[in-house]
């Protein structure tokens, strides 16, 4: 698709983009956990991805090439600025934009708070949290995202677990955790 | 370990991760096993992959989804600019002055040259866009002077260089020369982005220099951009008067930078770029 986007196909990078942008989406809210933040940085990503399509060597997947960029657009945001604290009515309404499901009510609170965790992580450990924990890429997968040595991802993701764990202690004994959004925490959870 | 009795919670991170050697671990592993505290501990860490794996996805929300589908429509309008094939030189300089048998004389306003201009006039004949890009193809404005200054008592003279005078210019170069059209067109936002050769030419401009506050707000922008205008046009941008001035941006992709300025040579519109075809 990319190949045929560099060829001057001026459909290929709308597919690339309709394919990816949820999954793109999420992690950016997540790294950034900011709606508003995170809408600027996909598109600063997207675009620079269009721009920088014939610089694509192919020695990537396209989806570890986009996750790279959009990630580092996060990174350049969070580095750039730090981002504003977001007051609890902004997270709440922002959770009721992104899930309108009014019997989600618990899962939003979970959200929320993690949410609000994850931005008391230093960036680069909140990356790897994202892309590992709450994606569920693999080691491997994040190490080749952030482009670093996969041991550097693990010992982001431990450091940054153990900074939240007592943060989130009290969302230990939930029992409404049962939807869950990666094939990880499908493993986590049914063991 | 904390006081001797408990491991704190990164060494437990990290042998989760297995990035301890193994004597620590294996040192670690004997103390969970008598530690309750401590395996309490470990399992608060493995909750927390479950509470941060637990958050749902959620798709990108519409508004920003459409936000980026129109960046990426603006930016493929700029890309294009990369696949727009070299000037066709051969049209746009058919209406040369060698090309073209000499205009028949009418009355029309003189603007006489400045004293630096040297060499024999020639008689106007070649269109404004030609002129400029004539400017650019034999690489000195120089020259652009000499053809779009032209002509005297002889007539048929619409186009004059700018009314500043090296000395007084604040270009840095004084061999600032550019032929100002008057189209009185209304140019749209849309139109700015797009092919301007067509609004710019191939007629002579109708327009003059005698405005020396557009001739200074164009040296203006011309000092500001550290380069000549290839073409500039007194007409109307959304409705108000407007000066607009077109700069190469990239001659190689055929790009030029648009400016628009209003009467006090305020910007009425963020610079922009457009092909030159």
């Amino acid at each position: 698709m990319l190949t045929r986007h560099i060829e001057g196909d001026t459909t290929a990078f709308s597919e690339i983009v309709k394919r990816h942008r949820d999954r793109m989406w999420a992690v950016a809210l997540r790294t950034l956990g900011d709606p508003d933040e995170a809408a600027d940085a996909v598109q600063d990503a997207f675009v620079s991805a269009y721009r920088k399509a014939e610089s694509f060597r192919g020695d990537a997947a396209v989806t570890t090439w986009l996750h790279r960029i959009v990630v580092n657009a996060c990174l350049d945001r969070m580095r750039r600025k730090s981002v504003r604290p977001v007051a609890d009515d902004e997270l709440i309404e922002a959770a009721e934009r992104d899930m309108p499901l009014p019997d989600q009510t618990a899962e939003r609170e979970v959200s929320l708070e993690v949410t609000a965790a994850l931005k008391l992580l230093p960036a680069d450990q909140r990356a790897a949290l994202v892309l590992v924990d709450m994606m569920g890429y693999s080691v491997e997968d994040a190490a080749a995202v952030l482009d670093v040595p996969a041991g550097t991802v693990k010992s982001r993701c431990a450091r940054g677990r153990a900074k939240l764990a007592p943060i989130l202690s009290h969302l230990r004994n939930r029992t409404d955790l049962t939807r869950v959004s990666s094939p990880k925490g499908a493993q986590l959870r049914d063991g | 370990m904390t006081g001797d009795t408990h491991y704190d919670l990164e060494i437990l991170a990290e042998l989760a991760e297995g990035l301890l050697d193994d004597a620590t671990a294996l040192e670690v592993r004997s103390h969970l096993a008598i530690c309750d505290a401590c395996g309490e501990s470990l399992a608060g860490l493995a909750a927390v992959r479950e509470l941060l794996s637990a958050v749902p996805v959620t798709a990108m929300p519409l508004g920003v989804a459409m936000r980026i589908d129109r960046a990426l429509e603006s930016e493929a309008e700029r890309g294009g600019l990369r696949l727009v094939e070299a000037p066709d030189w051969d049209e746009i300089m058919k209406d040369s002055p060698w090309e073209q048998p000499a205009p028949e004389p009418q009355p029309a306003p003189v603007v006489p040259l400045t004293a630096r201009r040297k060499k024999p006039r020639r008689t106007w004949g070649m269109p404004v866009a030609a002129a400029a890009a004539a400017a650019v193809v034999f690489g000195g404005v120089g020259l652009a002077t000499q053809f779009v200054a032209s002509g005297s008592g002889d007539g048929g003279v619409t186009v004059a260089g700018p009314a500043v005078s090296p000395e007084k210019s604040p270009l840095k170069t004084a061999e600032s020369a550019w032929a100002v059209r008057a189209s009185g067109h209304n140019y749209t936002s849309r139109e700015l982005n797009g092919p301007l050769l067509g609004y710019f030419g191939p007629e002579p401009g109708t327009g003059s220099n005698s405005d020396e506050q557009t001739d200074k707000c164009v040296a203006r922008k011309a000092n500001e951009l550290d380069r000549q205008p290839i073409a500039v046009d007194r007409a109307f941008y959304n409705g108000q008067d407007a000066t607009i001035m077109a700069f190469w941006e990239d001659k190689t992709i055929n790009a030029v930078r648009v400016v628009v300025v209003g009467s006090n040579c305020h910007s009425l519109r963020p610079e922009g770029l457009a092909t030159w075809n």
